[in-house]
């Protein structure tokens, strides 16, 4: 057994106890809240957005849904939820509250305003003085805000972002992260932006614009305001997959840390995410979900898993997927293979039997009460029996020569 | 995938106070998830344990997509008794035992309370009716109005044959309305699916005994025979005569008949009660006696728990509620002057299995000893009452009705099915029974004549 993993993170010249920070949303409303995260073992946090004083901000009755499956396993979450409604003043007396407080954790103060370059630089000069360690630029929040000039209007706009970056550096004392919106055609082409704009990292992603559900009974989208809605902002784990491509192209086209969102609530989504690239990741959603409190497992859990695998710090597996992300067009076309099911692990569900026909290449045979097999010279092999398959390692793949 | 939903149970000290049902049914939410477990598997396995093969996977995932009323209609259209099976099956050595979850070392899928959840679905909203063909000019007569009997008229009916059912009952539904008790199903259940088959053209006659299906034969085009079994088998001891000593079918119909106010249920508060047997029926009785108020009951039967035909569920229910269970043990004589007063007993010993697997049992001996008990329920199996199948005038074996493999007795245009038939089985087997004659008899009245 090797000493215990270093979980540690350097992002930016600034030390992380571990790479899991709670990202600028409703868990991170004040100072109180994120002081009480921080007890409970969060390396960082990012406070919901701050406005200047002058930008009006509403909430709305309800403003969230959920798309679950069976006893509310939560698949997708949706917010129509702004930014902070709280003062710049209140803001700057709770960082210094904080930061006083927990000098060794990482406050980020996360920031939005209208696309003028003064406001950004004021509110940047403002809060970085206030004694957050690092700002993060809010060009992502797809709902509300859009509509009036702000959030993901300016993170799909290449001009804004280059514009409101120079700005924010300008007035900021603390390395400046833009935090990017994945409703963009090539959001890689956003993040060389900001690099070259002189942001000091990326954080990505921001909510992905959506319409969480319709009530057939009412035929009123949700969530609800009084009879109507608006598209919102998608996250939870259904988001994930599109927050690690996301993360995966920024780190593959950009040379500054990438801060990965998206879906993470355990360990296990954290570690994907430092394999395609990111630095350390952000929490909301699973936070929403769970409470803070499941920062201790995800912790823990990375610490075993590093140690299992005889790895001595999360540097170790930094990026180690990304070197096998390629383009489709040079992955291997000579690479053949067949199914193979398993005869005693079947339970003759037929369910590999079915897809295949329906869905496939007609390659399984089946018949009640035997176990399915593989008809090899019509197996096209993929993928879609393993998928099906119900019980563990039924399916496997044998090597063929083509 | 986690585990199969269990609904909370009435405690068996509260339970044995009444007859109601104990089992709370699955809320939308419970059945939303149950119906998450079920892997909606090709050609399913669960539909060949279902005698009347309703298709399991397509009702459960009318469940999943909230097609509630879809999913009843699935059911209904294989079972025109699915409410009443959702409550009755034993569906431990039905379509459960077959759910493929059993191989992944998981229960299996709750298909009876999904089948439950689907009934009490589709009930406020009015059972599913099916069409009816134009009416033809051929006529049926039903002879019992059991569910082998009302499964053959309704499936008739639908056809378009004029079908009139007759029962000696005050009212029809058989075993389903007498001899099932309501902690099992609410008669309410059977009650509505009947009410759904009369919507359909069945006219039925209450408490009308027929005893010469040749002179019905005068009036109506065919004949089906669902007359169940009426009667139960007796010991064959010394003091089987003596007051207090009962047969599980009088005794199950006497309790039902009292709680609706038709007649009397034996009086056993405070007696202590011996139920001799080891199938579903006796455990039925024995859990009735502490309805009645029994102090103590006794479950005797001569073989193990590994040998007994009551489904565990049942037996278990049975055990927690009180009922002792006197294994490897066998009735040698009932003691008493007039009433009962004692029942004397032998203990036994398994001996090597037979031919068929099944092991034998053999007295030990010197081990007589005598149970205190003032009350004896004998409940060893039924059969039908000889003397009304014989004036039937359809060829008999063993005491039932021999039919070959489409229902069709001895005699020309007379069929039969149910219990009459196979000696007592599920009301799952007789509905499918009923089914399977209603089809040979429209082939027989359509073509073979």
């Amino acid at each position: 057994m090797v000493s215990k993993p270093d979980i540690t993170v350097k992002f930016c010249k600034l030390d992380l106890e571990n790479p899991f920070l709670l990202s600028s949303a409703p868990p991170t409303c004040t100072g109180e809240m994120i002081m009480h995260a921080f007890e409970e073992g969060w390396a960082g946090a990012v406070t919901k957005t701050i406005k200047p004083d002058k930008t009006p901000v509403y909430d709305l009755d309800n403003r969230f849904g959920i798309m679950g499956l069976e006893d509310k396993q939560m698949i997708l979450f949706e917010n129509i939820e702004e930014v902070s409604k709280r003062s710049v003043g209140t803001w700057v007396k709770e960082i210094k509250e904080v930061k006083k407080k927990f000098p060794g954790k990482i406050l980020i103060g996360s920031l939005m305003a209208e696309p003028k370059d003064e406001d950004w630089e004021t509110l940047a000069r403002t809060i970085s003085e206030a004694g957050v360690d690092m700002l993060e630029l809010n060009l992502g929040c797809p709902h509300g805000m859009p509509e009036r000039g702000m959030g993901a209007f300016c993170g799909q706009r290449p001009e804004l972002i280059d514009r409101l970056t120079k700005a924010a550096k300008r007035g900021s004392s603390v390395p400046v992260m833009v935090k990017l919106t994945p409703n963009v055609t090539d959001i890689a082409l956003m993040a060389q932006t900001a690099e070259k704009a002189g942001a000091d990292a990326i954080s990505a992603i921001n909510t992905v614009l959506g319409l969480i559900g319709i009530n057939i009974d009412t035929f009123e989208p949700m969530p609800t305001v009084d009879g109507k809605s608006t598209f919102g902002g998608m996250s939870g784990p259904g988001v994930k997959p599109i927050g690690q491509r996301c993360v995966a192209q920024i780190a593959q086209a950009t040379n500054i840390p990438v801060s990965g969102i998206g879906g993470v609530a355990t360990w296990r989504d954290a570690v994907e995410y430092l394999l395609v690239g990111a630095n350390n990741v952000q929490v909301c959603t699973a936070v929403m979900w769970r409470g803070y409190r499941i920062v201790a497992d995800m912790i823990d859990g990375l610490t075993n898993y590093l140690s299992d695998k005889g790895f001595s710090s999360v540097k170790d597996i930094a990026g180690k997927t990304l070197p096998k992300l390629t383009a489709w067009g040079k992955l291997n076309k000579d690479y053949e293979v067949v199914a193979t099911i398993d005869k005693d692990l079947c339970i003759k569900c037929g369910l590999c039997y079915v897809a295949c026909r329906d869905g496939g290449y007609q390659a399984i045979k089946f018949e009640q009460g035997k176990a399915a097999e593989v008809d090899e010279e019509k197996c096209d092999a993929c993928a879609l029996c393993t998928l099906v398959c119900p019980v563990p390692n039924c399916t496997t793949w044998k090597r063929v020569k083509k | 995938m986690s585990g199969r939903i269990h609904t909370k149970t009435v405690s068996p000290q509260d339970r044995i106070k009444g007859f109601d049902p104990y089992v709370s049914n699955l809320d939308e939410r419970m059945a939303l998830y149950e119906a998450a477990r079920c892997l909606m598997c090709y050609d399913a396995p669960c539909m060949s344990g279902c005698p009347t093969r309703i298709n399991i996977p397509e009702f459960i995932y009318r469940i999943k997509t909230g097609n509630y009323y879809g999913s009843a209609k699935v059911i209904r259209g294989s079972n025109i008794f699915g409410g009443e099976c959702g409550y009755v099956c034993p569906v431990e050595r039905l379509c459960e035992s077959k759910c493929v979850r059993n191989n992944l070392n998981e229960e299996p899928v709750a298909i009876s309370m999904l089948q439950r959840f689907a009934y009490e679905k589709e009930k406020p909203k009015g059972l599913v009716k099916f069409g009816r063909a134009p009416p033809k000019k051929r006529k049926v007569a039903i002879v019992g109005a059991g569910p082998a009997g009302l499964s053959a008229a309704y499936e008739l009916a639908r056809m378009g044959y004029g079908v009139t059912v007759c029962d000696s009952n005050p009212r029809p539904g058989g075993l389903m309305l007498y001899g099932i008790l309501p902690w099992k199903a609410a008669w309410s259940v059977a009650e509505s699916e009947i009410d759904n088959i009369k919507r359909c053209g069945v006219k039925v006659v209450a408490k009308k005994k027929i005893a010469d299906v040749k002179s019905l034969l005068k009036d109506y085009d065919a004949v089906f025979i669902g007359t169940g079994t009426t009667e139960s088998l007796g010991l064959g001891i010394p003091g089987e005569d003596l007051t207090g000593v009962y047969l599980a079918q009088d005794f199950l119909f006497g309790v039902a008949r009292s709680l609706k106010r038709e007649g009397k249920a034996p009086d056993l508060k405070g007696k202590r009660v011996a139920v001799i047997g080891g199938g579903d029926t006796a455990v039925d009785a024995a859990c009735a006696s502490l309805r009645l108020g029994a102090e103590r009951v006794y479950l005797v039967y001569r073989r193990s728990l590994t040998e007994m035909p009551a489904v565990p569920y049942g037996r278990n229910q049975a055990k927690e509620e009180g009922v002792e269970f006197l294994l490897l043990t066998a009735p040698v004589r009932i003691k008493g002057a007039k009433k009962v007063e004692g029942l004397e007993c032998v203990k036994m010993e398994l001996t090597a299995p037979d031919a068929s697997g099944r092991r034998g049992v053999k007295p030990i001996k010197g081990s007589e000893f005598l149970l205190d008990v003032d009350a004896v329920i004998v409940a060893i199996g039924q059969k039908p009452d000889e003397g009304v199948l014989k004036s039937f005038g359809v060829k008999l074996e063993k005491g039932l009705i021999v039919v070959n493999e489409n229902g069709a007795t001895s005699a020309k245009g007379v069929y039969a099915g149910g219990d009459t038939v196979n000696g007592g089985e599920t009301v799952v087997e007789a509905v499918a029974e009923g089914k399977k004659a209603a089809a040979a008899i429209d082939k027989y009245l359509s073509g073979g004549r």
